[in-house]
């Protein structure tokens, strides 16, 4: 596909290594080619400069001021916004509460999907009918999804503690207690990312090569073997690509929580997302809001240059 | 090869996806807000479906189905929508509402309707925003690129705000101007919405808290239905009474409050504790959170001693939820909003019958000598706008406040008519014929006295004072933090807030 592209770009770079001598003829033309690239990459430079840049630029000069409620800066106080963030509990709090949900749903998710995908990859009559079941969830918006848990969360009409009383076990105050909301969420959240999970992982597990399996039933390998010593190692470029892809949803994770908990009981749903978004759309406070999208920022930063110099030497790739 | 293509897509995946992370903050169109917009209306929605009408206070969805016996005021079929008129002798505006389900669906654009079709020289267009929440940041992202409307229906809350970003036409100009009467408006309301002895918008929907119980329940308990709780510990006893175990299991709860900062407002009021200082910030703006003194802690502690007497549950933050388990009988008492009576009385049509009282007071005496503090919404005109579009705003809102018209609103929405003269409006009577509960919240209102406590807090930062209580009330029920410890901390966090906007906004 993009290969192509790739390879031209490499011939008009100079070859590494060697300095070479520089006419006006070779100046003229450099910057000929420089203008053409240029050329070329406008569209999306304009676009990333005036939707990503501008505003991460804003954001972090944004955070230095305590603003007026409709987000004007009004008072510079340098850092006082990022020593409040690490004074107060709260946002701390948001920190432990955003790494323990992507504790529950990342494995969780990978783990059902895989099973879920492997299920779907069977060889036989109708398999597409669950590979559609299995993948439905992609086609539910967030906001569906977290309304229909909504209901089935519900505290005295909600179906879930119906069926727990039904098979005679005492109900689960689900968005109620500080302790239960969480996993709440994750459920929530876990079930809405699980289509999509599974369609990739599906989608890799046919791409591995019928040989490998043939030759490995010759040697007499079991179906778990197959898929420990075969399949696993072979998704392992999937399986990483989905967790990188699944973290960082899940750091971001908003619409279940708007939704279902508004990031209560007691702060204990409070993820750094939402509260960033309660800060600055609630409570006028657009610094503190911003010194909180600074720091998820360089969290995440540091989540994927870890992943993709550690984890990723792990990783098998064709 | 694939490894670095690989690696080139995956990059670009994460580095939108950090990026887009960074952009809530930004003050323009962030990605966040988007993604509520189905939000707030939706939940009363879905939940309108299983247990009759849903309506917060803050965005009422409407006592929904309309009744037969009870005809809508004007025409019964809705006149059809008058066309937006091309003529450019007529002037345009825009009315931003937060009024979700039938009555912002049905009497809103009836009421603008019959606003057009009453004169020639204003044309009126209504426009849901989402909740009072959206609504107020879309009005504060308009405020830069004056993209406002004329008229601007906004919470109680917000007041303070208002005044202060100095972007209004007080009411008070055009009633001074016309010598408009404001003589039949209701005292308290017009005493909450003056602020610094002017009358900076038109009340429009207001609403007080009561208390709802089941009087099947009362009956069963041997109580009496026609004798309700009056005080805090006539209502613990109550409650007790109430409560109905099944062995370990508990079938029917005494009570049940959603957390609710606004209730916890009220009955701050109702004992006669001040929010904030500076008289509630009615005499020079508030500089500290005063609701942690012992009237506030009274009340958490009441609160608490109930839950943990098995006898009060605990629905969360949503009322719809609490209203729900009073309607599928899980709980004997609740306190909500006026503007839900009808719903409870229509969802409990043929299995109970639903009593109202006054909001629970700490003694006799406090009936006395304090009451409600009125909640809603009020009408707002932007200054930005052109004169010619503030002087149909004006006409609008007086359109608004006019006696048939709010009736027709009292009828259909629930809330209380602004002016006392709706209720000899034939159409209120049949009304409060068929809802007789609702005298409770008449006599409930006229009964307060006005003080600063009944004028409500005047507070700048007053969804993050709501939210910050509402914590403070989970921490207490959870059993974190004692009454006094919780009340203390949220006091110091609404300080603090207070403190900030007193600087950005340069009131200090």
């Amino acid at each position: 596909m993009s290969t192509s592209k790739i390879e031209t770009n490499r011939d008009t770079s100079p070859p590494v290594g060697e300095r070479p001598r520089v006419t006006s003829g070779m100046r003229k033309r450099a910057a000929l080619t420089f203008g053409r690239a240029m050329l070329f990459l406008a569209p999306s430079l304009i676009l990333f400069i005036t939707f990503v840049f501008v505003p991460l630029v804003r954001t972090i000069s944004l955070s230095t001021y305590l603003t007026d409620p409709i987000g004007r800066p009004a008072k510079f106080v340098a850092f006082l916004q990022y020593e409040r963030l690490f004074s107060t509990p709260a946002f701390v709090n948001s920190m432990t509460r955003s790494i323990q949900f992507v504790l529950y749903t990342v494995p969780t998710l990978i783990i059902l999907a895989l099973a879920l995908a492997a299920l779907g990859n069977l060889r036989m009559r109708g398999i597409s009918i669950f590979r559609i079941i299995f993948s439905i969830t992609i086609a539910v918006s967030g906001a569906t999804a977290s309304l229909m848990f909504l209901y089935l969360y519900h505290p005295s009409i909600g179906a879930i503690n119906y069926f727990i009383s039904l098979l005679g076990f005492p109900t689960v105050p689900w968005l109620i207690s500080d302790k239960t909301a969480l996993i709440a969420v994750a459920i929530t959240s876990v079930w809405l990312q699980l289509g999509l999970n599974t369609v990739i992982l599906i989608a890799a597990m046919q791409g591995i090569p019928e040989e490998l399996y043939e030759s490995a039933m010759i040697d007499g390998a079991g179906s778990w073997h197959r898929f420990r010593h075969i399949t696993l190692p072979m998704l392992s470029s999937t399986i990483f690509f989905l967790v990188v892809v699944d973290m960082l949803a899940s750091f971001q994770t908003f619409t279940p929580i708007d939704i279902l908990t508004n990031g209560g009981p007691l702060d204990s749903t409070n993820l750094l997302v939402f509260s960033i978004y309660r800060e600055f759309y609630f409570n006028g406070k657009y610094g503190l809001a911003a010194a909180q999208s600074v720091m998820l920022f360089l969290i995440m930063l540091v989540l994927t240059i870890f992943q993709f110099t550690v984890v990723e030497r792990r990783v098998f790739y064709e | 090869m694939r490894k670095s293509l690989f690696s080139i897509m995956a990059l670009l995946v994460v580095a939108s996806m950090l990026l887009a992370a960074c952009a809530p903050a930004a003050t323009e169109a962030p990605a966040a807000p988007a993604a509520t917009e189905a939000a707030p209306a939706a939940p009363a929605a879905t939940e309108a479906a299983p247990a009759a009408p849903a309506a917060t206070e803050a965005a009422p969805a409407a006592p929904a189905a309309a009744t037969n016996t009870v005809p809508p005021a004007p025409p019964a079929n809705p006149t059809a929508t008058i066309a937006p008129p091309k003529s450019e002798s007529v002037t345009k505006i825009a009315f931003w509402h937060s009024m979700a389900g039938d009555i912002g669906g049905k009497a809103i654009p009836q009421m603008a309707n019959d606003f057009n079709a009453s004169q020639d020289t204003c044309y009126v267009e209504p426009i849901y925003q989402g909740s009072y929440d959206d609504s107020l940041n879309k009005l504060k992202a308009g405020l830069q690129s004056n993209d406002t409307p004329a008229v601007m229906q906004l919470f109680d809350i917000a007041t303070r705000l208002m005044v202060d970003l100095d972007v209004v036409t007080p009411v008070q100009n055009y009633i001074d101007a016309e010598s408009y009467d404001v003589s039949d408006l209701e005292p308290n309301v017009l005493a909450y919405y003056t602020v610094d002895g002017k009358q900076y918008s038109m009340p429009f929907n207001t609403s007080t808290p009561l208390l709802y119980y089941n009087k099947d329940m009362f009956e069963a308990a041997g109580l009496d239905p026609e004798n309700p709780p009056r005080t805090f510990a006539e209502f613990e006893e109550a409650a007790a009474a109430l409560t109905q175990k099944d062995g370990d299991k508990t079938t029917v709860y005494g009570a049940a409050f959603a957390i609710y900062g606004w209730f916890f407002e009220q009955f701050l009021a109702v004992s006669g504790g001040q929010y904030v200082d500076n008289s509630n910030g009615r005499e020079g703006h508030a500089t500290k959170a005063t609701f942690n003194d012992a009237k506030g802690v009274a009340i958490l502690e009441w609160w608490k001693r109930m839950y943990d007497a098995g006898i009060m549950a605990n629905y969360g933050r949503t009322t719809v939820d609490t209203r729900n388990a009073f309607l599928a009988g899980q709980t004997a008492m609740f306190i909500d909003s006026t503007a839900v009576l009808r719903g409870m009385i229509e969802g409990s049509a043929g299995k109970f019958e639903v009593g109202t009282a006054f909001l629970p007071r700490p003694d006799e005496a406090a009936y006395e000598n304090y009451g409600t503090i009125i909640g809603g919404g009020s009408l707002w005109m932007i200054s930005n706008r052109p004169q010619e579009e503030q002087d149909c705003a004006w006409e609008f809102i007086k359109f608004q406040a006019a006696p048939a018209n709010q009736a027709y609103w009292h009828t259909m929405s629930g809330y209380f008519p602004i002016r006392k003269a709706a209720y000899d409006e034939q159409l209120d009577k049949d009304w409060v014929a068929k809802y007789p509960q609702f005298a409770t919240a008449v006599d409930q209102l006229h009964g307060t006295k006005i003080n600063p406590e009944t004028r409500g807090a005047l507070i700048g930062v007053f969804p993050t004072a709501r939210q910050t209580i509402e914590t403070a009330i989970e921490e207490v029920l959870a059993g974190v933090s004692t009454p006094q410890e919780a009340l203390d901390k949220a006091a110091e966090a609404v300080t603090l807030a207070i403190e900030e906007y007193n600087i950005t906004m340069g009131l200090q």
